[in-house]
């Protein structure tokens, strides 16, 4: 199987690199044979790289623990399920994954592009695929190959991190890589549309659904990210602006902007340049984002160590820039728009701002997460800005951007008049005032959490405004009830009410970190059995304790009463875990949530008499980041569903 | 048009520059210098650091040197730049002892330094564990 896997990686190598000699030739000869060639030899691609994927499967479920990959990361007692898991927990493993998805992807842009073989765009795009392709699998068959074999064959393995045996770690890594590169098919297409000069929107119409698919998994990842953070890590936050962190919100900032500009490229023709740089910016995020995560030049907790694979990273970032920023400045003068805008007051100018505050938002973090080095390299001396760098630097700029998010809507495509925008505006600000009248009353005094609130319920009450009015002239039309016109406008037009269902989630969001962060309780102690940690309106009381084994692990519980106002509520188990195969104990995050706030307890002590030691905090509106994100995903995959052809107005 | 496009560039002009401004007191308010043990005791000259300076230390857990109050939840220690660097510094912080925190591993502090006591007060312990992603091959 070892074997068989090796040469599947060579194979697929060798199939990636013939792709772009056959698709070179093609298009230097403008001979379609080539071509067709080219794309045969993408498809068998995949089809190799799929049988890697198997071949490192197998391996791990059969336990063959002589290949160091599988001994490095499983072990005998590992539920089934993390063993293939397992595939995508180490640094190798997660490079094969990387480019059987990408072959995968070119696999179906190629089915996609069936029936017009003979667009000008496709032979470039396949051949921007073949490069990329052969980057990742020239790392794994020359540098970093998960089949290299040990000269000893261990009794077991060494296990899998159980901090990575958990639900949201095993969908969080593979959502991000998908989101990753799902961005290399539409920047494969805007390099094709340079290089052919094709100036209309044909390219951004083709890849619209990989964008927000793409954006839709950097979104899920990220969000699982957080929430495995949150439920494992034990520290109490789900955010904490830690470099790989980062490495994945930028591309998404990035990613973000685009598909605000390139509805305005569909729509109006402009802003040809300005997306272009976009979709390279995009696709550069991403790759720095993998090499930031592989090449170990940042302390973080998501390292992999040092790889020997940076140098690599490095070197396929700067082609790809010179290259990209090479055709950029070729095709300048071809894809330059006359007359940008019409208006300041315009729905084209707030998608402008929205921009320029989502790049200063990505350049913020980046500076931010590179400051170490930049300082190092300056002064001599190691600088390091932490979390309050990003809290004071992106929270101003984050409430401009829901600002923008609010006006938006309210502002007409090309000219709006005045008239017609005090008419928009009244009923929202209206609502945002009285909201914050609401909350001041109610002794919200902190600022920031009070003008978050107020931006939040503003953009809300657009969304709401837009939605009700919409609603209510197709009643005046169709005669239908509300509840029949209501879920059909939204379904008819599910492109506009997607996007709007993606800002009400983000408003959720913002509104959950802002209570979560603004108001957050913490409280900490020893107990003994019988004793009580009061924190907010809470009363936490050790009532038992017991030890128990189940699969892999040692479990050591001690069971909480919850208790507000003398009455109990409920109760909470508080764990540690000792993993078989780990050297040291895992804290076990238990969690009461509510929609009001959550109750977060850890216990990172057990003494020899039975006194536990308890960390706990009350962290309010803060499950509503979930909820917020489980609405922008599913608006972003309600944006996407294709019109089908005879669907009635 | 002219006029329009002069109006959005000078807006946008506006918008960079508050961001500039922001990240020029975000960088001055908030950067902390991330020093060698020896640098912060003053054995190696480093930057000058006063006692309300808030700072990062990272080092090596000396064996032996951990003391730990688990009712009162303090924990000192100290640390050391590597294996046999004489220079060692004192770390107090009070708060639960991590999992991962045991002799020899190497740990990042945030907080002070009280240079007449000779104690650097951590507001923030964390360790950085060499098995925690990347295992190390053993036979």
């Amino acid at each position: 199987m070892v074997t068989f896997g090796t040469l599947s990686q060579f194979a697929a190598l060798a199939f990636s690199l013939l792709t772009m000699a056959c698709l070179l030739l093609g298009v230097m000869r403008d001979d379609g044979r080539w071509v067709q060639a080219g794309r045969r030899c993408l498809v068998s691609v995949a089809a190799c790289a799929t049988l890697a994927s198997i071949a490192l499967g197998y391996l791990f479920l059969s336990n063959n623990f002589q290949v160091e990959y599988v001994a490095s990361y499983s072990d005998r007692a590992l539920p089934l399920f993390y063993k293939l898991t397992a595939f995508w927990a180490g640094q190798k493993g997660s490079l094969l994954f990387w480019a059987w998805v990408l072959s995968l992807f070119s696999a179906l842009v190629v089915y996609n592009n069936r029936r017009d073989p003979d667009s000008r765009l496709t032979p470039y795009v396949y051949l921007v695929l073949g490069g990329t392709l052969s980057f990742f699998l020239f790392l794994l068959c020359v540098v970093s190959s998960p089949f290299d074999l040990l000269d000893f064959v261990p009794k077991d393995g060494q296990g899998l991190n159980p901090m990575l045996q958990n639900p949201g770690m095993v969908f969080h890594p593979p959502t991000l890589f998908l989101g990753y590169i799902g961005f290399t098919v539409p920047f494969a297409y805007a390099i094709a549309a340079m290089t052919t000069g094709t100036t209309d929107a044909s390219w951004i119409k083709k890849t619209r659904a990989w964008n927000v698919l793409s954006w839709i998994f950097l979104t899920v990842g990220i969000i699982l990210g957080g929430q495995w953070a949150y439920v494992e890590l034990g520290w109490g936050g789900y955010w904490a602006w830690d470099p790989v962190e980062n490495a994945s919100f930028i591309p998404w900032l990035a990613s973000t902007a685009f598909i605000h500009t390139a509805i305005i490229q569909e729509r109006r023709g402009i802003m040809k340049v300005w997306n272009m740089a976009l979709i390279l910016l995009t696709f550069l995020l991403c790759i720095f984002g993998t090499y930031l995560v592989r090449s170990g030049v940042l302390q973080s907790v998501h390292d992999f160590g040092a790889t020997g694979l940076g140098g690599y990273f490095l070197a396929f970032l700067a082609i790809a820039t010179i290259g990209g920023v090479y055709l950029l400045a070729e095709s300048y003068r071809q894809f330059k728009t006359p007359n940008a805008l019409e208006s300041y007051l315009s729905r084209e100018s707030t998608f402008l701002f929205n921009n320029v505050i989502l790049l200063a938002l990505a350049f913020a973090t980046l500076l931010g997460t590179v400051f170490p080095f930049l300082s190092e390299a300056i002064t001599g001396n190691k600088v390091t800005v932490g979390q309050p760098f990003f809290n004071q630097v992106n929270t101003p700029l984050f409430l401009v951007l829901i600002a923008i998010t609010g006006v938006c809507p309210l502002i007409g495509w090309r000219k709006a008049s005045p008239e017609n925008l005090r008419k928009n505006f009244l009923r929202p600000a209206l609502f945002a005032l009285a909201a914050a009248v609401v909350l001041f009353a109610s002794g919200i005094r902190m600022s920031y959490a009070l003008l978050s609130f107020t931006l939040c319920a503003f953009v809300a009450g657009t969304i709401l405004q837009e939605f009700v009015l919409a609603v209510l002239s197709r009643k005046a039309v169709t005669g239908e009830a509300s509840w029949t016109a209501a879920p059909r406008l939204l379904w008819r037009m599910r492109r506009r009410y997607g996007g709007h269902l993606v800002h009400l989630g983000l408003v959720l969001v913002v509104v959950g970190i802002t209570g979560s962060s603004a108001f957050k309780l913490e409280a900490q102690g020893t107990l003994s059995k019988g004793e009580s940690l009061a924190i907010g309106e809470y009363e936490l009381k050790y009532e038992n304790f017991r030890k128990y084994e189940k699969l892999n692990r040692t479990i050591y519980a001690a069971t909480l009463g919850v208790f507000t106002d003398g009455a109990r509520i409920g109760s909470l188990d508080a764990e540690r875990r000792y993993y078989v195969n780990a050297r040291q104990p895992t804290t076990e995050v238990s969690l009461r949530s509510t929609l009001k706030e959550d109750l977060y307890v850890t216990m990172p002590g057990i003494s020899r008499n039975g006194d536990i030691t308890l960390k706990v905090a009350v962290n309010p509106l803060l499950v509503w980041i979930w909820i917020g994100g489980g609405l922008m995903v599913l608006g972003g995959i309600l944006a996407i569903i294709p019109k089908r052809r005879r669907e009635t107005p | 048009m002219k006029k329009n496009s002069r109006k959005m560039l000078i807006g946008v002009l506006l918008v960079a520059a508050g961001v500039a401004f922001l990240l020029y007191r975000g960088i001055a308010t908030t950067s902390t210098y991330y020093l060698t043990v020896a640098e912060l005791t003053g054995e190696v000259t480093g930057p000058p650091i006063s006692d309300q300076d808030y700072v990062r230390v990272g080092g090596e857990v000396v064996e032996g040197s951990i003391d730990y109050d688990q009712k009162a939840l303090i924990l000192r220690f100290a640390i050391r730049d590597q294996e046999g660097s004489d220079g060692t510094l004192k770390v107090r912080y009070d708060g639960p002892r991590p999992d991962a925190f045991a002799p020899d591993i190497e740990v990042l502090a945030e907080g002070t330094y009280a240079r007449a006591e000779g104690v650097f007060r951590a507001q923030n312990l964390l360790v950085k564990c060499p098995s925690k992603y990347e295992s190390k091959q053993e036979q």
